[in-house]
Parts: structure tokens; C-alpha cells; sequence
């Protein structure tokens, strides 16, 4: 482990993270903890009520979202948690004036960042940024390019910055225990969630954009439960650590406006099933597009209340004490 | 004022927003020599004694032992704790006194030396203007973080029992009912906490609302049961939420800090009668961008609101608190300890 001198660095002899003792002896009681997806292949998770807009004041647009675990018990019998929820915080700098040093530019200069909090993970994440986050940003990056209208605003910048305070999970833990590989599955549901969430952040920051864009996922999982025993399932908005098996995912950015595709993300083997896979990622995105538009509204109509209220005062005082002449 | 003649006609005047970032020193001493009131609120409506009162949500964090959202204003902040176990045999215990005892001694040595807590802040999330992401932490975030950490190990506030794990050998143990000898007790590995604290979003006052975060994160903290098994001759964990342990923490040391205003006056010539500086609770980001001199008390009053102690005084930046305003300004930290104690009460 290196060790960053502008931080505090742990034990230099290292650390583990905890080692359940029942989950290693006992394969039996590990098997019993497996999570099973509760949904309908077409159901996606709720996220209602739990996008909100403008939480950073000293930004100019900022969102969360979270999306809470598939399940919820309320005593639960062990301390190893199930799966893991996704919260993500967007806050946008900006549009801002270049500084002097940087060349002209025509348009929007959009740059931005997906980092995870040291928190966000079953293994704790170290603070710089390592390649699955700079890869999620250059994704997040394309999604967000085709919507803004980059050329109302020359020689300006915009940062987006996005905070995972907890992340998708690749797979089920308990097959990592066992020894089998996580496919990288979880940073899908990421992408797809910083996308609508960024989306809202840029509405609230108010910059224009031809579309809202919002974020989906879909994936073909081979379902354990059938009769032939490898019959594939198309889902959507998978929560990855309730399949064991996993053969394909994607992740897309859609504006369902105008039935556009600005970015794709496929994993696995998608083989013949491409274009099923992809329609369903667009369905989810619709999905969560519809409570996009309802935070985004909600939003505004908290806006122009408190608006119209103090019209209405100013409105007042100017009829008790003279004419004004509005004009102008 | 101003904006009352900016709907009129193109005037000499500008509305508040832009007023305060073309001369914010001006505007503030605008806002708090106004005459013609008791109090003169500042620009950000409270007046000069008003702390902002923080919310806090503990438990918010899946993958942590500890968590806790603050809200202080425009401030919010999530906090993360997190234990990893030290193995024993990776302690360097060459410089450190180690003791296995159940004893109330000082274990600041044992806590520091082995570094068990390992505190970090993380600014560079969107939370402020001034913290871009992708370069290395400011000045200002290492300075953050260092006075955390210090403030954590001088106040003593986690126990070095509460991180130990312990082993008895059994075949000691059962010597020990024949013969009466003192058991010989291992330390076979430590808990050590991150504690992670990442500002959502910044509003002044980065270090009182990153320390109520990670009281109540800490507060709220349950480590698993932890032992050395013989069988797999390695620490492992219990799963059983009722085995898990809270951690006993030393007292409730918070934090106030104050941003002392300085009123510029030109004209030397003039009697000017009101007060020229000014002393402002929790400053926010705008006050804090025009403050030089900056002090933050800590007290302590679990041991009874007489017993108030002060932990610790930090002052920089000016001359302008002497002696008596520093009474007055311990005094004011006292009060607000009550406040924040009631509301760390509520959500424990």
C-alpha cells in the first residue's frame, strides 16, 4: 500500500476488513444469506420521492439519488448486509469563463469526475481515483456531451461532479468468499444512475440541453429456476447480487424525447439478443425518466411558489404606497 | 435598500448578490452597523450570537460500522466509520507500551503510536467552488484534517480497550483457577477505525459540522464481536448484531467557532460611536472569505454543566479577542454544547 503524505495514512503493517467466521466454515449458512431478486423480470426498483434537486447552495445544480435496497429487514439476524443500496450526490461548477491559459473553444468545455467515497463499497476505496472511475467518467462524459447545447456558451467550462456514497455491488459477496470472479457488473448500475442524476443536477443548473436524459439498465441472466436449468431471462434494473448467473448487461443514456441513444455500455456475451437487451436498458430508462420529471417539477413549482408569493408582497406595498410605473 | 431602487431606474445601487461579491467587506459592515436595531442581523440573517443548528441522521451508510449525515446550515457532511482488524503480528510494537489491561491509564500512546484511527476529509466533491476535484487536497483540507485528528487523540475520546482484541490461551486460563495466578491475556490484533467524513456541500464551518459528524458516527458505531480462533489461528468476526459491541466514548467534546470581523473605516477624522469589530458565531463561507481572525473553543460538559471544561482553544489570525471577549466567547461555546448534546441525544 503507498502511502499518501497529505493524508492520514493507516497502520503501515496494513488491515483486513472483518472475516465473519460462519460465513467461512459454514458454506450452508453462507448459501442461506444469497439474496433472490423479488421483482418481476419487467419491475423496476422504486425511486420515488428519493431524487431531490438543489442540496449544494454553492453550486449552481445539484442532485441525489438513492435507490434504496431491494430489500428491507427490519431485525435483521446478521451483521453481513445483503446487498447494497445506490446513493449518489451531482453537483455542477459552472458554466464558468476559462481561465486565460486555456486555448479558445467554441463551445461548453465539459469535464467531469465519478468518484467513489472510501465508504461506498464492501472493500474501502482509497481516495485518488483509480481506472473503474475515470472509466465511468469518460462514459458519463459522452452520455452528457449529445445533450447540452454546448455553443450557447463559448470560451466557458462546466465541471459535473459525481459522488458515490454508496455503490452497486459487481456480484453477491458470497461468491467472491467462495473465490469466483466479480465481471464488473455494478459500475452499469452506477453509470446508469449517475446519468439521471446528472441529468437532474443540469436542469437545476439550469444550462440547456435539447432532452432529459435518463439512464437504464437491463441484463439476460441464465434462471436457475427453469426447467432446462439454462434458460436466459432478460431483466430490468438488475441488482446484481440477486443472480448468480450473469450473461449479459448494458447500460444506456436515452432521451426519450426523441428516441435517442447518446451512450451504450455492453458487458458479457450478448450474442444474438443485443437489440432486445438494448430496448429493455431504454425501457428502464424511460422508468426512471418519469420520476426525473417528477423531482424536476416538483422543483420548479417550489420555485415560482416562492416566487409568486414575494410578487405578490411587493405587488402589495406598491399599491399602498404609490404608482410605479412597472415598465422597463 | 438596494434592491428597493434597483426595480426604479437604472440607479447607483446594486442588488445584495452582487453588491456582496463586488465589495463583500463592505457589505457585511453595511449589515451589521445598521443603526436603529438592537441586534443587526449579519447578511446571512442570524445575528452575530446565532449558531445555525445542526440535523443529524445516523445509520444512513450500508457498508459502514458507524455513519451519520450533519446538516448545519448549508453545510452537510456524511461520515463513515469504518473497522479493519490489525493483525497482531503486524504490529510494530517497538516504540509502543502495550498493555493488555483493563486499566483507565493513558492510552493516547497506544492509540497515536499504532495509528488506530485514521481520520480523512474529503472536499473536492463539488461541495465549494474552491475544491476542484482531480488535484491533490488543499492547504486548507490537510489543515482540516490534521486538526481533527489531533482533536480526536488529545481529547482522548475513544478508549484503546474498546479496540483491542484480546485472547487467553486456554490452557492458562485453566491453571488460573487452581493456582489464583493472573491470567495471561494476548492482544492478538486492534480494530482500527477509518473515519471517513466527505463533505456533500461546504457553507462555512468545515471543521464544527466534520467533528458533530463524526461524534455521532462514532456514537453510533457497532463493531462485530471480534476473537482469535485456535482452529483457523486468525481474528475473526461474529455476525450476531446482539454480540456487536458500542464503542464507550470519553466525554463530549464539541467544537464552536467563531470568525472575528474587523469594520474598515476611512475617514480618520469621523467619531464613529458603535462597535468596530464584531465577533460572528459559525461563520459561513462568505463570512469566512472576509474574517482574518479565527478562534474555536472546545468544551466539554458531560461531567456536568458546572464542570464545563475547556479542551481546547485555537486562535489565529488577529489581535482582537483579548481576555475578556474570550470569556464571553467560552461562555457562548458552552451554550452551544447544550445544543448540539440535545440533538446527539435525540438520534442516539
Amino acid at each position: 500500500m503507498n502511502t499518501d503524505r497529505r493524508r492520514i495514512n493507516g497502520p503501515s503493517g496494513g488491515t483486513s476488513a472483518p472475516l465473519f467466521v460462519q460465513a467461512v466454515k459454514d458454506v450452508g449458512y453462507l448459501q442461506s444469506l444469497r439474496p433472490e431478486r423479488t421483482r418481476g423480470p419487467n419491475e423496476l426498483r422504486t425511486i420515488c420521492k428519493l431524487l431531490q434537486t438543489s442540496i449544494v447552495p454553492s453550486a449552481s445544480g445539484s442532485a441525489y439519488l438513492e435507490i434504496p435496497m431491494s430489500r428491507s429487514t427490519t431485525t435483521p439476524t446478521t451483521l453481513i448486509k445483503p446487498s447494497s443500496a445506490l446513493k449518489l450526490v451531482c453537483s455542477i461548477q459552472g458554466p464558468k469563463p476559462l481561465p486565460r491559459s486555456v486555448p479558445y473553444s467554441p463551445s461548453l468545455v465539459l469535464t467531469t469526475t465519478v468518484k467513489f467515497a472510501p465508504f461506498a463499497s464492501r472493500t474501502r476505496r482509497g481516495y485518488i481515483r483509480d481506472a473503474v472511475e475515470r472509466d465511468l467518467g469518460v462514459h458519463l462524459e459522452t452520455a452528457l456531451r449529445g445533450v447540452i447545447i454546448g455553443e450557447r456558451w463559448p470560451k466557458s467550462g462546466v465541471e459535473v461532479v459525481v459522488t458515490v456514497l454508496e455503490g452497486d455491488e459487481d456480484g453477491w459477496w458470497g461468491d467472491d468468499e467462495l473465490g469466483a470472479k466479480g465481471g464488473g457488473w455494478g459500475v452499469l448500475n452506477v453509470l446508469a444512475g449517475c446519468i439521471t442524476v446528472s441529468s437532474a443536477a443540469i436542469a437545476d443548473a439550469g444550462i440547456d440541453c435539447v432532452d432529459i436524459v435518463s439512464g437504464g439498465v437491463a441484463a439476460i441472466i441464465r434462471n436457475p429456476g427453469s426447467k432446462k436449468g439454462n434458460e436466459v431471462v432478460r431483466v430490468l434494473d438488475p441488482c446484481f447480487a440477486d443472480h448468480k448467473d450473469i450473461v449479459a448487461a448494458c447500460a444506456v443514456g436515452y432521451l426519450a424525447g426523441r428516441d435517442e441513444i447518446t451512450e451504450a455500455w455492453t458487458k458479457g456475451n450478448v450474442g444474438a439478443r443485443g437489440n432486445e437487451l438494448m430496448e429493455g436498458a431504454t425501457h428502464a430508462a424511460v422508468g426512471s425518466l418519469s420520476v426525473l420529471k417528477e423531482a424536476l417539477l416538483e422543483a420548479v413549482e417550489a420555485k415560482y411558489q416562492g416566487q409568486a408569493t414575494v410578487g405578490k408582497l411587493s405587488a402589495k406595498k406598491t399599491e399602498t404606497t404609490e404608482d410605479v410605473d412597472m415598465s422597463g | 435598500m438596494a434592491t428597493k431602487t434597483a426595480n426604479a431606474a437604472p440607479a447607483l445601487s446594486f442588488p445584495r448578490p452582487i453588491f456582496a461579491a463586488l465589495s463583500p467587506h463592505p457589505f457585511l459592515q453595511a449589515h451589521l452597523s445598521s443603526q436603529g436595531q438592537a441586534k443587526p442581523p449579519r447578511a446571512n440573517g442570524r445575528t452575530a450570537a446565532d449558531f445555525r443548528t445542526p440535523s443529524i441522521k445516523t445509520g444512513a451508510l450500508t457498508h459502514c460500522h458507524g455513519s451519520a449525515v450533519v446538516r448545519v446550515g448549508g453545510t452537510s457532511v456524511v461520515c463513515g466509520v469504518r473497522g479493519e482488524i490489525l493483525r497482531g503480528e503486524d504490529v510494530q510494537t517497538a516504540d509502543v507500551e502495550v498493555s493488555a489491561g483493563n486499566g483507565e491509564g493513558d492510552d493516547t500512546a497506544e492509540i497515536s503510536g499504532l495509528r488506530l484511527l485514521v481520520p480523512n476529509v474529503e472536499l473536492s466533491t463539488g461541495s465549494t467552488p474552491l475544491h476542484i476535484p482531480g488535484n491533490a487536497p488543499s492547504g486548507y483540507a490537510q489543515t482540516l484534517v490534521t486538526r481533527l485528528r489531533s482533536l480526536l487523540l488529545s481529547t482522548r475520546l475513544i478508549r484503546a480497550r474498546d479496540l483491542r482484541i484480546l485472547y487467553t490461551p486456554p490452557g492458562v486460563a485453566d491453571e488460573m483457577e487452581e493456582e489464583d495466578s493472573v491470567p495471561e491475556v494476548e492482544i492478538k490484533g486492534y480494530w482500527v477505525l477509518y473515519i471517513d467524513t466527505v463533505f456533500i456541500s461546504l457553507d462555512g464551518n468545515a471543521l464544527d459540522a466534520a467533528w458533530i459528524a463524526i461524534l455521532a458516527a462514532l456514537a453510533s458505531t457497532r463493531l462485530p464481536k471480534a476473537y482469535f480462533d485456535e482452529e483457523l489461528e486468525i481474528v475473526v468476526c461474529s455476525d450476531t448484531p446482539s454480540e456487536a459491541q458500542k464503542l464507550e466514548l470519553r466525554g463530549l467534546p464539541i467544537p464552536s467557532t467563531f470568525a472575528v470581523f474587523e469594520g474598515q473605516f476611512e475617514q480618520e477624522g469621523e467619531e464613529y460611536d458603535g462597535e468596530e469589530s464584531w465577533v460572528l458565531n459559525d461563520p459561513d463561507a462568505f463570512e469566512e472569505s472576509v474574517c482574518r481572525e479565527m478562534v474555536c473553543v472546545v468544551v466539554d460538559g458531560s461531567e456536568g454543566m458546572n464542570k464545563m471544561a475547556v479542551k481546547r482553544i485555537e486562535k489565529s489570525g488577529g489581535g482582537v479577542v483579548g481576555k475578556d471577549i474570550m470569556k464571553v466567547l467560552v461562555k457562548r461555546s458552552a451554550e452551544r454544547w447544550q445544543i448540539v448534546q440535545g440533538v446527539l441525544k435525540e438520534v442516539e
